[in-house]
């Protein structure tokens, strides 16, 4: 209510209570008008406080709703986060044992899974490229002696020690793996056959330096290493080169060993 | 509701004991079942109801490793029902346990932790190669 307002309610008010009016027939009707004015301005004012109760109420609700969004939305963000991290971690954990499953535990070269996956995709890759690829099987001569001798654990030493040689020999792109027991399989891209050989006698040649210790390093052990050489040749699937290699390697054995022998293709 | 679980776990899923004497809940092992309901439903239920029966303290402890997303929730869940009544003055703790040479659990156990205002300890765990 105004100043205006209340000033002419006031003024009606005075009027009314004049006594010399009373008897007048305006005054009736002008004290029912204001007491029926009096009366809606009451209902007015339950009104808007009534209706102010419900928008006030809604706004709690709104608040209310907002913070529960927004404790969803954290916590799904957290969620998402966790999720994430362990995925992560599963992803990690296949890695690990993909890299185990194509490794030799012993030696730490490739394996013979892993030779054969490689060598699938190099020969491909080589037969494309109209490049070239030799493969070469190397064993250690007389290596169950040296098990008999001086025992498995001088024979891993062996294993160890000739593998940790051949990978610092190896040119960048070659590759070294265990094929089994004491047989290696070198994998030489871009290599032909006259080049191979050069590389490999070089190997053998210094392998006949090392020397490894046995028994408790009283005595030390020297190794001799007989390989067979082999060049892919175009059509040809790795398997069949790497028999070619192999029969190569058991004509070297039956030479004397210490040495190389080529394939012919 | 007083009847212990006793899951043994498998590849899937983590063995689960529950002692309602002792107010202990044990979850141990990989968790990414095919029905993360009907597996933690019961895990959940055990939780409520031992929380709103008794009025001992509750101890929960895991030695979980790989959660799938919705392990993780129901994780986030049991872990907010802990807050709830740890709010309301219950003494209530988690142990989580982990392979001391598997790091990253610890990293995400903690982010769990993030929001927890009751003990939430995270112990690396000496395990024989």
């Amino acid at each position: 209510m105004n100043q205006r307002e209340r000033e002419l309610l006031e003024e009606v008010a005075d009027l009314l209570a004049i006594e010399e009016y009373r008897g007048h027939r305006l005054h009736s009707a002008l004290q029912r008008l204001y007491r029926r004015h009096l009366a809606q301005q009451e209902r007015l004012e339950r009104l808007v406080t009534i209706a102010d109760g419900f928008q006030k109420g809604a706004q709690q609700d709104l608040q209310e709703t907002r913070q529960q969004l927004e404790r969803q939305h954290r916590r799904q963000h957290k969620l998402s986060r966790i999720a994430d991290g362990f995925q992560d971690l599963l992803h990690e954990r296949n890695q690990a044992l993909r890299d185990v499953s194509r490794q030799d535990p012993l030696t730490g070269l490739a394996n013979r899974r892993c030779l054969h996956e490689r060598l699938e995709g190099l020969t491909v890759g080589t037969a494309r490229q109209s490049g070239t690829l030799s493969l070469v099987m190397l064993d250690i001569d007389h290596f169950k002696a040296v098990n008999d001798r001086h025992g498995h654990v001088t024979g891993d030493r062996v294993l160890v020690t000739l593998a940790k040689h051949l990978m610092g020999s190896l040119r960048q792109h070659d590759m070294c793996g265990r094929w089994g027991g004491e047989e290696f399989l070198l994998v030489l891209p871009e290599t032909p056959l006259d080049k191979a050989h050069l590389l490999v006698q070089r190997l053998t040649d210094q392998l006949r330096g090392l020397r490894i210790p046995a028994d408790g390093d009283t005595l030390s052990v020297f190794i001799t290493a007989s390989a067979g050489i082999a060049e892919w040749q175009p059509g040809e699937g790795y398997q069949a080169t790497i028999e070619r290699a192999d029969r190569a390697l058991l004509a070297a054995k039956r030479q004397g060993r210490d040495r190389c022998c080529l394939a012919e293709a | 509701m007083n009847q212990d679980l006793n899951l043994a776990g498998s590849v899937s899923t983590p063995a689960i004991q529950s002692d309602w004497q002792a107010g202990r809940l044990c979850m141990q092992g990989d968790s990414y079942p095919e029905n993360s309901y009907e597996l933690f439903g019961p895990v959940i239920g055990w939780v409520e109801a031992y929380l709103a029966q008794e009025s001992r303290p509750l101890e929960l402890c895991l030695e979980l490793v790989y959660l799938n997303t919705s392990s993780v929730k129901v994780m986030m869940d049991i872990f907010d029902l802990l807050e709830e009544a740890y709010q309301g003055g219950r003494r209530v703790e988690v142990v989580w346990h982990y392979d001391a040479r598997n790091d990253r659990i610890a990293e995400l156990a903690e982010e769990f932790k993030e929001d927890c205002s009751y003990p939430f300890v995270i112990r690396a765990m000496e395990v024989a190669p």
